[in-house]
């Protein structure tokens, strides 16, 4: 039997690689340190030229070793052309250092969906729209963010929107 | 009665084709100032806006609730409403104050008081403001890369043309939204080979929107649209919460977006609540700025015809484009969808927007004839370039487009129907022919271009999707047919996305990926003398001023 | 051991694997639109600007609209000021005539339509909507007083669409016509090619100030919470 186990699992693999829309990014970007601790300005922008060194793709790999050679023999696949969630905060910084908090927020808030999958985040977004959930459904969306990504600032705007769609009438059912 | 013979003529004048309507307040059919519009107020207790524009706390709507919980810099809240509404118009044409000591006012109104200062504001006054309140230093264009039937080779050929002319980004939507997903890939090919560093979009439905980017068919998002009542918001789709979420959405794959508003939308939609198009539209900026959006498309856009049938109807809209400056977004003037049969109102269009100059003048620019704009038209077409050209050239002010010379022209079409070919090819996609190409090349409308079978591309346009057909694998087609440049071109918008550098306030790629944006070269105007000049910028100034229609006096013969 | 067939494997893995990971869009149309059918008429609202709708013989109420279970029919919905307040299409088109054009698009293909009135939304993608959760075949045609009409099948989000004819101006009878046809060859599962729409850039100067005022009349006439009517027309 354990040839019908390996093949299975040899095929899993290969689907799971094969369907890049859906897989769940598992990548390094939380634990290298590149962005904590120190705060960026406006004298850091472009991040490109002046920081190429730090920024990394979400498999930890350096920009410089991301090139047509390395796409024509497959070493680069889409999930390494994603933005992480350390360069979101990095480009916050410089945002909120030329005295754009809002964007600053947006940075931050965009910096926690990084690691949820396309699919999900797309069911999130729609789950937003008016006439669309319950107030369960937008409280379990946000117990979700916090438990399962560790999204606290997304985890707490589906707790506002619940909170208001509720009291201003856009629950699923109010229509 | 007898007609007068010059009334007949009169009549019978293109102008007069135009429809213009009386005011209609009840029902919002009124520019800048209805008698239901709100009087600017605000009260903050403890740092929570508990009134605004009249209105308490528990009686916000949700546009309102949003608004004052994330769009206004309350620090400055209560000091700005209490300044006369004239001494910060004032602020915005004196030289003596800077682009920064302004926002530190307008930053801080409510939306009824956003209205009154612009109402404040003449025509003229309005480009000043512009001027100095302009993101970015130095202005730049967009266009519309459509046609009638989504004809994907004569795209990559359009946007192709489109980039050399020098548009910054370019915009692609649909004759049939099934096929979305070529006309944002041809638009991705055509526009790289066209120029490396051209943005391109493709304006869908939100979701799809969202997955083009996602895959990296597809460098920014605009069409992402706000309105400035609850009852119009949520005809649209969506909640402020919704949008807000959507926003951070595009941030967290790298992708650029704006939102989209624009006055008469609601008009359109049947729920003005009996406010002014202005009042309306500072709710929308407000919005916008509330979700941490870095910029917003506006200047009524596809509406253009509510506003412009009213009186103060093109003051009002450069008034919105002003107004969405002063509160520190980049701004994305429309000047763009057709509204009048009168050259010379059509051109009066986009003057405020082009002598004031702005991030993008137009958003946009049709980089097609009008009849294969799928944008249903636009105020400037193709035949309108060397209009264009010459009034850069007489007023010495950019319109972020230059000449070309005919036979670049035809060589950057052939390459990026060839290009597209390969990609074609290489993903498995119907056939494009040679004769295809070469057409592409020569064409002007999609009339000129060889049929193909409709349904077959729009089934593998859905396929496309279906198969996980992401940017890298464009790369690798174009790799293996030995287009390297324009795959080297691709790679860096997906690396550029990495980076994040171009989510930053009015972001766009000079041809060498240098980010030009509101954070590395802002806007230095503050009076005669300062800010961006093209006549003082030497490379650009030449692409405007010596172009082939203009004779050379020394070596002129009949 | 026997052979093991890859490829068999490999699709039976692939199966599972789509099982787990089914998409469930959430549905709320569905859900809204029962709510509204039980709560109807108690909570109804209508516009002060409202006015009263004409008794027009071709066009009778039947009451509530029902959902349908045959597969080969099409719902029609209508906007609220449809042939009772405003007559007709900005092209010039009589109500009764792009009905029936409409009509006799989808019978020509062999199929039925059914007509419904709605009440509470004046938005073209939301008349659709409505009528594509009472349609037996799921495809439905959303028709605005105005004129813009819009292919809509149920599976899909309100604001996308199987074709969507904005330019009310430039929709003639054959256009009509034409539209009936493509709805009833969706619902027979063919990708027909979509209906060709003049492009007229000069449609918006000639008439959208004109579609404004007809559209905030025919909003006038919504009521909010009204379930749709079952209208039986005589063409």
């Amino acid at each position: 039997m354990s040839d019908i186990n390996e093949l299975v699992s040899n095929i899993l693999k290969q689907v799971d690689n094969s369907d890049t829309a859906s897989t769940q990014y598992t990548g390094t970007a939380n634990d290298s340190s590149s962005a904590a601790g120190k705060q960026y300005g406006v004298e850091d922008y472009p991040l490109y030229q002046k920081h190429r060194d730090i920024i990394k793709t979400p498999s930890g790999k350096s920009l410089n070793d991301v090139t047509l050679d390395d796409i024509a023999n497959n070493r680069v696949d889409r999930k390494d052309l994603r933005i992480t969630a350390d360069a979101l905060k990095m480009q916050g910084d410089v945002a909120g250092a030329a005295g754009r908090k809002t964007l600053q927020m947006n940075f931050d808030r965009a910096a926690e969906l990084t690691k949820i999958p396309d699919d999900r985040l797309l069911e999130m977004y729609n789950a937003l729209r008016p006439y669309r959930s319950t107030k369960d459904e937008l409280l379990q969306i946000a117990e979700e963010l916090k438990s399962k990504y560790n999204a606290n600032i997304c985890a707490a705007w589906f707790e506002e929107a619940a909170k208001y769609y509720s009291s201003r009438k856009k629950l699923k059912g109010d229509r | 009665m007898k007609r007068q013979k010059r009334f007949e003529k009169l009549e019978k004048r293109p102008i007069n084709k135009d429809v213009i309507v009386k005011e209609w307040p009840e029902e919002g059919f009124v520019a800048m100032k209805s008698p239901n519009d709100p009087e600017p107020s605000i009260k903050v207790d403890n740092g929570i806006i508990t009134e605004m524009d009249g209105k308490k706390r528990e009686d916000f709507d949700l546009i309102d609730m949003y608004i004052a919980n994330y769009g206004i810099n309350i620090d400055n809240a209560e000091k700005v409403m209490a300044t006369d509404s004239t001494k910060i118009a004032k602020m915005l044409i004196d030289p003596n104050i800077s682009h920064q000591d302004v926002l530190a006012y307008t930053t801080a109104m409510t939306p009824a008081k956003g209205q009154d200062v612009i109402n404040q504001l003449d025509f003229g006054e309005m480009i000043m403001g512009a001027k100095k309140m302009r993101e970015r230093r130095k202005p730049a264009n967009q266009c519309h890369v459509t046609n009638y039937i989504d004809n994907p080779v004569e795209l990559a050929a359009d946007a192709a043309e489109a980039a050399l002319r020098g548009f910054a980004e370019e915009e692609t939507t649909t004759a049939v939204s099934r096929d979305a997903p070529f006309n944002a890939l041809s638009v991705l090919v055509g526009s790289q080979t066209g120029r490396p560093g051209v943005l391109h979009q493709c304006s869908v439905d939100e979701s799809t929107e969202l997955q083009l980017g996602m895959r990296g068919l597809t460098s920014y998002a605009e069409t992402i649209s706000v309105y400035g009542t609850d009852r119009s918001f949520t005809d649209g789709d969506d909640t402020p919460w919704s949008k807000g979420f959507l926003a951070s959405c595009y941030a967290s794959r790298g992708i650029k977006m704006r939102f989209t508003s624009g006055s008469g939308s609601e008009v359109l939609m049947g729920y003005p609540e009996g406010k002014s198009m202005l009042y309306l539209e500072a709710r929308c900026i407000l919005l916008s700025k509330a979700s941490g959006v870095q910029g917003l498309q506006n200047g009524s856009l596809s509406c253009i015809s509510i506003p412009t049938a009213v009186p103060n109807g093109l003051r009002e809209v450069l008034g919105e484009n002003l107004l969405a400056m002063m509160y520190d977004l980049e701004s994305a003037t429309g000047s763009d969808q057709s509204f009048s049969h009168s050259s010379m109102r059509r051109t009066w269009r986009f003057m405020g927007q082009f002598i004031g100059g702005t991030d993008f003048i137009c958003s946009g620019f049709g980089a097609e004839p009008n009849p294969d704009n799928t944008f249903a038209g636009s105020n400037e077409d193709v035949y309108d370039y060397d209009d264009i050209h010459f009034l850069s050239r007489d007023y010495g002010q950019s319109f972020g487009i230059h000449s070309i010379k005919e036979e670049d022209a035809i060589n950057v079409r052939r390459k990026a129907a060839e290009a597209l070919q390969v990609v074609f090819k290489g993903l498995g996609l119907p056939t494009i022919t040679d004769e295809e190409v070469e057409a592409a090349a020569y064409a002007d409308v999609h009339e000129d271009m060889p049929k193909r079978d409709k349904v077959a591309d729009m089934k593998a346009a859905q396929n496309m999707m279906d198969r996980g057909i992401t940017a890298v694998d464009v790369i690798k087609a174009l790799i293996d047919g030995d287009f390297k440049d324009v795959a080297d071109a691709i790679l860096n918008l997906q690396k550029q996305k990495v980076v994040g550098d171009y989510l930053q306030t009015s972001a766009i790629f000079d041809e060498d990926w240098n980010v030009q944006s509101a954070v590395n070269e802002s806007n230095d105007y503050q009076g005669p003398g300062t800010g961006y000049r093209i006549y003082n910028d030497p490379d650009e100034w030449k692409k405007v001023t010596d172009i082939p229609q203009v004779i050379d006096p020394e070596h002129f013969d009949m | 051991m026997a052979d093991i067939d890859e490829k068999l494997v490999r699709q039976i893995v692939r199966e599972v694997l789509a099982q787990t990971h089914i998409d469930k869009p959430i549905n709320f149309q569905k859900a809204s639109t029962q709510a509204n059918n039980i709560s109807s008429s108690e909570n109804a609202s209508g516009n002060v600007h409202a006015v009263p709708e004409n008794n027009v013989d071709w066009f009778q109420p039947l009451g509530q609209a029902k959902p349908g279970y045959s597969k080969d029919e099409i719902v029609i919905a209508v906007a609220p000021a449809f042939a009772t307040v405003l007559t007709k299409t900005e092209s010039g088109i009589s109500h009764q005539e792009a009905l029936r054009q409409v009509v006799a698009g989808i019978e020509e293909e062999g199929l039925k339509a059914r007509i419904i009135k709605v009440y509470d939304t004046s938005d073209v993608s939301f008349l659709a909507v409505e009528a594509d959760h009472l349609s037996g075949s799921g495809i439905s045609i959303g028709i605005q007083s105005k004129g813009t009409v819009i292919i809509h099948q149920k599976d899909q989000e309100a604001l996308n669409n199987l074709e969507l004819f904005p330019e009310a101006p430039v929709i003639d009878a054959e256009m009509f016509r034409a539209i009936g046809k493509n709805a009833a060859r969706y619902a027979k599962g063919d990708s027909p090619e979509p209906v060709s729409q003049p492009n007229d850039q000069m449609a918006r100067p000639n008439f959208q100030a004109i579609s404004a005022i007809l559209h905030i009349r025919e909003t006038h006439q919504v009521i909010s919470g009204k379930s749709a009517e079952e209208i039986k027309v005589t063409l």
